[in-house]
């Protein structure tokens, strides 16, 4: 199977409307017990909705709360109020913020997909095999898994000679690639995409957009962040403004992309 | 009469046969004691039954497990052999024969086939034993365990859980190091698939006799206070592995240099280079008279 | 409990939330409910005289030491918890009930492999427990002389649990101790070496070899890293993971050094004073800690 096959099989856009996402009212407070017991605020009364296919971009000044949202709905947060409801490939919804730690790890990888900037702790393994897994994680055949994960690395543009190599010893744009590679594999429902592209030179930059506008249009719903406007002018098809962890503005990208700045994309 | 008969009668009768307290040195109360844990180690066989093992004219060490064990079954009717390697005139032999008769007034042979009772330390007799006979071997260290684990308590635990698998990793480290199993005499072997056991101090030449043999064996420990059997018709199995066979001691091309002999436990005789004889003396000095 | 419970969402109930969960969890393999253990003497109070909030383990009335209390976990296969907390926090004490070491003070441990989960471990007798430790269940220790025997080669210590099982070919043992020892990159031309010749890596190595001899489903790690150097211990730690990944086991990893738990878990419970202050997603812990002890720990972790 090619990415491109896979990817048009993987999430095929369901149901009437195709709602994948239905945040309400989303709320996340830190308690600082060990500095007074002080409350930060993170998120507040956030809520929108995103359906298959959708591409949302995230902006707003650093700090306004962008990958606080990625997080609280991949529960690396845990929410404090509000809900996260989450249509199942098997068209159950679900609320992400009442399930358990177990029914968490058994979304993630599967039916939610996470790209951040950084490639988390890894052991010393290769770029393949390492890309290889995710699929293998996700349902795939391992000979099956591997063909895919070859065709991803050769798109983003990693060089056959690196793919035995330890990821650990690759270049920060080259490790990223390979972990975009990785959360791409067999595509999930529901992308959340924590700058994926920031580290990455002009050309591979413009592979790595290719990749993530091909998987909105197979159904993918995906929700980004970005540091740049040319990105998210290019991929986004709505774009929701926060700022102190409110949304402030939301819609079409051609509605608000004239109005933002480049302070309003900074990480 | 059966096997089992015999070997019941034996441990059962002579506490009741009225000799006296003079008969065996031992006053018949210790007797009894000593015959109690027999009947539980025959019960159990391979398991190590404590007793209270008493002082003797003999030091602890030099057959005094053995010799109790001798005296606590002896009756008026039995004719004792006893050996130490495969000897009767060794020094050690000769004193424990002569308690055992001179307190008993039994007769005594040298002939394996005409004892009831065969005391020995180092061998089994090259004469195939039958139903009717016992042996008794003097036993130094009856606990199979010892050079793998110290603590009694956790030596007890192995034994009861059948927990060996420390016995089979020595065997292991054993063919690793050596390319074979070296340990000679003393050869662990498992007894009624149940409790593995020292069969200190045979040579591994004896050890395929204590399989489903007719005879009862006792092994008695003076020093470490145990006594343990194993009773006619008991399965006894060296420890080895599948694919390392256990072998017997042979030396290549040896014979006897007395009475020709190939097929007997041979020692090294009169220090010169590859002269052979029996260790079995009575048996080697039989099959000369037979020509 | 988890799959069964009904989720409320602001007083209106979610369309298709009712009954059995929508994600299917797999079944766990290890299942510890209420594990205790209590030194010395302890009276009713005890319990509310201790702990995270009292600050102690010690009860101040009795003297008795409770070094865990109220613990409860599951694992499935394929899964790995952690367990986090300081020395003397009781996440040791956790793990040496469950693998027998230690005798629980009250509790219930199922492994599914026992009696296919009908029957709680604690209760069983200690030859039955020894018995699981031998193909059900094993326990990579932080010092290895606990789980080795250090006057034994390498293979003699992986025949050790093989002919614990029955095995009776030499060449079987072998071959077995050859692949386990592979897998866990120790040379094999060390294989007849005794093990207190190992450098601390080489023998954790193959401790966790000698672990696996018998393919358990189950393996307990306490503090599997702590005490190498640490590249040494990035790399065993490496063979840790992919191991747990390959052979689809049911982890439990020990250890104060979140970098460990971060790279070996998805899930893990925070132990303090021998209670459970949190339990959470293992990056939401050292993301967004919320006991106050918690906290303590990760942003002394991140310093």
């Amino acid at each position: 199977m090619t990415v491109e096959q896979a990817v048009a099989s993987a999430a095929p856009v369901r149901e009437e409307d195709g709602l994948i996402l239905d945040v309400r009212e989303l709320t996340k407070e830190f308690v600082l017990h060990n500095i007074d017991g002080r409350s930060v605020s993170g998120l507040s009364g956030v809520s929108f909705r995103l359906s298959a296919g959708e591409h949302i971009a995230l902006a707003g000044t650093s700090g306004a709360g962008k990958s606080s949202l990625l997080r609280a709905i991949y529960r690396t947060y845990k929410p404090t109020t509000g809900n996260i409801f989450f249509t199942l490939e098997d068209g159950n919804t679900i609320d992400l913020v009442g399930l358990s730690d177990q029914e968490v790890t058994m979304l993630r990888g599967r039916q939610i997909g996470y790209v951040s900037q950084f490639l988390r702790a890894q052991p010393r393994r290769s770029a393949l095999d390492l890309v290889t897994r995710a699929g293998v994680y996700r349902g795939m055949g391992r000979d099956e898994a591997r063909d895919m994960a070859a065709t991803s690395l050769r798109r983003l543009n990693i060089g056959e000679h690196l793919w035995d190599v330890h990821v650990s010893v690759l270049s920060g744009g080259e490790k990223q690639r390979v972990n975009l590679a990785a959360g791409l594999m067999s595509p999930p429902r529901l992308l959340l995409l924590d700058e994926p592209v920031s580290a990455l030179d002009p050309e591979n930059r413009e592979s790595a957009i290719d990749l993530i506008a091909e998987l909105s249009q197979s159904g993918v719903a995906v929700l980004a962040v970005f540091h740049d406007l040319d990105a998210i002018s290019r991929l986004a098809t709505r774009i929701i403004v926060l700022e102190k962890g409110t949304v402030t503005r939301s819609g079409p990208t051609d509605h608000i992309l004239p109005s933002l700045t480049v302070g309003d994309v900074q990480p | 009469m059966t096997v089992t008969d015999n070997t019941t009668n034996r441990l059962d009768s002579l506490g009741a046969s009225g000799d006296g307290p003079s008969f065996a040195i031992l006053d018949e109360e210790s007797k009894r004691e000593i015959r109690r844990a027999l009947l539980q180690a025959v019960a159990v066989p391979g398991y190590q039954v404590p007793f209270g093992s008493r002082e003797m004219p003999v030091a602890r060490g030099w057959g005094s497990g053995g010799l109790q064990v001798t005296l606590a079954i002896v009756g008026p009717d039995d004719t004792v052999k006893i050996i130490d390697q495969g000897d009767d005139e060794g020094v050690n032999a000769v004193n424990l024969r002569r308690l055992v008769v001179s307190s008993t007034g039994i007769p005594e042979t040298t002939e394996a086939r005409e004892a009831s009772i065969i005391q020995s330390r180092h061998r089994i007799p090259e004469d195939e034993l039958t139903a009717t006979q016992t042996l008794v071997l003097q036993v130094p260290v009856p606990e199979p365990l010892r050079g793998i684990e110290r603590d009694v308590r956790e030596l007890a635990r192995m034994h009861a859980e059948a927990d060996y698998s420390r016995m089979w990793v020595s065997l292991y480290e054993d063919k690793v190091r050596n390319g074979v199993i070296t340990q000679s005499t003393g050869y662990p072997c498992l007894v009624n698939g149940r409790y593995v056991v020292a069969t200190t101090p045979i040579p591994r030449w004896d050890i395929p006799r204590l399989h489903m043999s007719q005879f009862l064996t006792l092994f008695g420990a003076g020093r470490e206070k145990r006594v343990y059997a194993i009773p006619p018709h008991t399965i006894v199995e060296p420890l080895t592995f599948d694919d390392v066979p256990f072998e017997v001691e042979r030396i290549e091309g040896a014979a006897c240099r007395l009475c020709g002999s190939t097929d007997s436990f041979l020692v090294d005789s009169s220090g010169e280079v590859d002269s052979w004889a029996c260790s079995d003396t009575a048996w080697c000095r039989a099959r000369r008279s037979q020509g | 409990m988890g799959l069964q419970r009904h989720r409320m969402v602001q007083g209106q109930e979610v369309a298709g939330m009712r009954g059995p969960s929508p994600i299917p969890t797999p079944d766990p393999v290890l299942t510890v409910n209420g594990l205790g253990k209590i030194y010395g003497r302890d009276d009713a109070g005890t319990i509310d005289r201790t702990g995270s909030d009292a600050g102690s383990a010690r009860d101040p009335i009795t003297g008795a030491i409770v070094a865990a209390w109220d613990v409860n976990f599951e694992v499935a296969a394929g899964e790995a918890i952690g367990i986090v907390g300081e020395s003397g926090s009781g996440k040791s004490t956790v793990l040496r009930c469950i693998a027998g070491d230690l005798e629980a003070t009250s509790g219930d441990v199922r492994l599914s492999t026992h009696m296919e989960g009908r029957s709680n471990v604690l209760l069983a007798d200690p030859a039955t427990r020894r018995r699981m430790r031998i193909d059900q269940l094993s326990v990579v220790y932080q010092d290895p002389s606990e789980g080795l025997a250090l006057s034994v080669t390498a293979g003699g210590n992986i025949a050790d649990p093989l002919t614990a099982a029955g095995v009776r070919s030499f060449a079987k043992i072998r071959e077995r101790a050859s692949e386990l020892l592979s897998r866990t990159e120790v040379p094999l031309n060390r294989m007849d070496d005794i093990v207190r010749n190992f450098s601390g890596g080489m023998r954790q190595r193959v401790q966790i070899a000698r672990a696996l001899a018998n393919k358990p489903r189950i393996l307990l790690l306490d503090e599997p890293t702590t005490g190498l150097d640490a590249s040494v211990a990035a790399g065993v730690l490496d063979l840790i993971r992919g191991l747990l990944e390959e052979l689809d086991l049911a982890a439990v990893v020990v250890s104060h050094d979140f970098s460990v738990i971060e790279m070996l878990t998805n899930r893990c419970i925070v132990m303090h004073h021998g209670r459970v202050v949190e339990s959470a997603l293992t990056d939401q812990l050292l993301e967004d800690p919320h006991h106050p002890y918690s906290q303590r720990l990760v942003s002394a972790a991140r310093a």
